[in-house]
């Protein structure tokens, strides 16, 4: 019984620790540009395609192609802010969430067309490679995209605490409107937070290929459980948005461990709206009175 | 009347006359359920205006007033021989209390957040559907059952009779746009949509005003999926709650040109027009290729126009006849 729990708060926590990449991303763009980037998932899913790609054609090992998904994904990061969404930073909300809308609508349908519904994986020496610790089962390749979550966490922890344009974005999140008073330009700081942003989704993706198959929805299963772990952890708080996609994770486990295997996401869908009823004003940045 | 107002009286009229005569010259069945389509996606964007275009509370999620709709009408047919027309009306005050606590947990949000909200709702109404077999068929739905010819049942043998039940709920839907534009209420949710704070603070109640036209958006969402089920005699819940629905609700206003009359009408036409060519020339066996260009000019709208097609329509009227803008 108590084995059964704890196999299952594994399970959530190693799985966890890839919402929170994603969760992060999406808090971090609301705290300092302030939109919600509906296409968040997309991102991660053109993360994991580009491993697969590179895994398949190259023979790269989808963890180590993290040094190619990230710069390109921060790269894109910067167009997207640059191109598409500085043109509809305003007081009005449709732009700014159609926006987003559209592009998540967009990338995902080109993802149809052009790699089809199909489900692709990637086998590496380790997908199938477990540690057993007691009773306990832990698999080496979400241990590692665990592991690798969190030091990319820390490093984006430290870099938003410790160099001047981490103190910069912090800033614009804080009072945009006296940071740019204080010399700071937003347009290049919404760039970065943009960039850093999709980076992670990226390495999300790269970390899930081992174990994960690559589809064109796939984002959307993470882009909703990023969007409750961000509201539970109050908008555009990145430790919140941490540790409540932890939390996330080891729910939906045990959701799946006790309800039924397909109530995962009625469980996060359940979350949302207890939040919702009980707790609107954990919402931070939600806007909530 | 003035010249330009005779003009426009005259237009409508032949319009009019041309919208309500189209089935009996055009008889070709893939050219009247393109019509039978778009009458049906204008109804469902009017309704969402309603509330996102007038109030500005951008859902994502009206395909639970939809599936609402459809299940209601399809479970008081097939358990109790109840006619379509009476479960529709039925389907609808389902919709509308709904509405109450969705609304209740929603309005709680706002801007982004209560779009997600609304997603989640929907999606949320799909999965109690698809999980409880018992009550509602499960995932693997139920096919209507096909009586012939039963006007009586919504059931038609020609398919002109769905043109005219279509373009019916269209008329209601717009005829109701139209008296609350020039109501009071009209002018409360464009308060609301401008700036909820400011609103209140000069006398609105906003709560209020939101859950009242939230109940009627509601409602009208719930007569098209009652007609939408009867039109294809098939239900199961990714189609009677199907994302795509709560998308183009949206999509065809913001094109058309959100928080006007005639906007979702506009956006509609443009759109099915647009996909019905993509596929005629290029198959239809593409998949993904229609929301992709869907995609295309949302975004093109939204960073180019985004008064949509209706302020654009305005402008080039404002140009020509300067003087007649200003009065």
């Amino acid at each position: 019984m108590l084995e059964t729990v704890a196999q299952a708060v594994i399970n959530g926590l190693l799985i966890g620790g890839i919402y929170a990449l994603v969760s992060i991303g999406v808090t971090l763009i609301f705290g300092v540009v302030k939109i919600v980037n509906f296409a968040q998932g997309e991102f991660v899913m053109i993360g994991m395609y580009l491993s697969f790609y590179l895994a398949t054609q190259f023979g790269i090992d989808p963890i180590v192609s993290l040094v190619v998904t990230m710069p390109v994904l921060f790269v894109v990061g910067v167009l997207v802010q640059h191109f598409l969404i500085r043109r509809v930073l305003g007081p009005n909300d449709m732009p700014q969430i159609f926006l987003t809308f559209a592009l998540s609508l967009l990338l995902l349908n080109l993802a149809l067309m052009l790699f089809s519904a199909n489900y692709r994986t990637v086998h590496t020496s380790y997908s199938d490679e477990a540690f057993h610790l007691g009773g306990l089962y832990i698999p080496v390749a979400k241990l590692i995209a665990f592991v690798v979550a969190m030091i990319l966490s820390g490093a984006l922890w430290v870099f938003l605490h410790t160099t001047d344009l981490g103190k910069a974005m912090r800033a614009a999140s804080q009072n945009r409107d006296v940071a740019t008073l204080m010399g700071i330009n937003p347009n290049r700081v919404f760039c970065v937070a943009l960039g850093i942003a999709l980076a992670l989704a990226g390495a999300a993706g790269s970390l899930l290929m081992p174990f994960y198959s690559a589809y064109p929805f796939v984002g959307q299963v993470f882009v909703l459980m990023a969007f409750v772990a961000v509201v539970l952890g109050t908008l555009g708080n990145v430790i919140g948005a941490l540790i409540a996609s932890l939390m996330m994770g080891i729910a939906e486990s045990l959701g799946i461990q006790y309800v039924g295997a397909d109530s995962g996401l009625i469980v996060v869908f359940g979350m949302l709206l207890l939040t919702l009823a009980f707790k609107p004003n954990g919402l931070g940045g939600g806007r909530v009175r | 009347m003035d010249k330009a107002r005779r003009w426009a009286v005259a237009a409508g009229a032949v319009l009019a006359v041309i919208v309500l005569i189209l089935p009996l010259v055009v008889t070709s069945s893939f050219a009247l359920d393109i019509f039978i389509r778009i009458l049906l996606f204008s109804f469902i964007g009017v309704a969402w205006n309603l509330m996102g275009g007038y109030a500005k509370q951008l859902s994502l999620g009206h395909a639970a007033y939809f599936g609402l709709g459809a299940y209601t009408s399809t479970i008081l047919q097939i358990d109790f021989g109840i006619s379509p027309w009476i479960g529709m009306v039925a389907g609808g005050v389902v919709a509308m209390l709904a509405s109450l606590p969705i609304g209740w947990l929603c309005f709680r949000l706002r801007g982004p957040y209560f779009t997600i909200a609304t997603i989640a709702t929907a999606q949320a109404l799909m999965l109690i559907f698809l999980k409880f077999r018992d009550f509602a068929w499960g995932a693997e739905g139920t096919t209507i059952p096909n009586l012939g010819n039963a006007p009586l049942m919504m059931q038609f043998e020609v398919k002109w009779a769905y043109y005219y039940v279509a373009l019916g709920l269209l008329a209601i839907g717009l005829a109701i746009t139209y008296a609350i534009e020039k109501s009071w209420m009209g002018y409360y949710l464009v308060a609301i949509g401008e700036d909820e704070d400011a609103a209140e603070a000069i006398g609105v109640n906003a709560p209020s005003m939101k859950r009242n036209i939230y109940m009627i958006s509601a409602f009208l969402t719930a007569l098209a999926g009652t007609f939408y089920i009867q039109y294809i005699y098939f239900i199961d819940p990714p189609t009677a709650f199907s994302f795509n629905i709560s998308i183009e609700a949206a999509l065809v206003s913001i094109v058309g040109g959100i928080g006007t009359l005639w906007g979702p009408v506009i956006g509609t036409i443009l759109l099915e027009t647009t996909s019905t060519l993509l596929q005629s020339w290029l198959g239809s066996s593409i998949g993904g290729l229609q929301l992709t260009v869907y995609a295309l000019i949302l975004m093109a709208v939204i960073l180019w126009r985004p008064t949509g097609l209706m302020g654009m329509i305005s402008e080039i009227y404002r140009r020509r006849h300067p003087a007649r803008a200003k009065a």
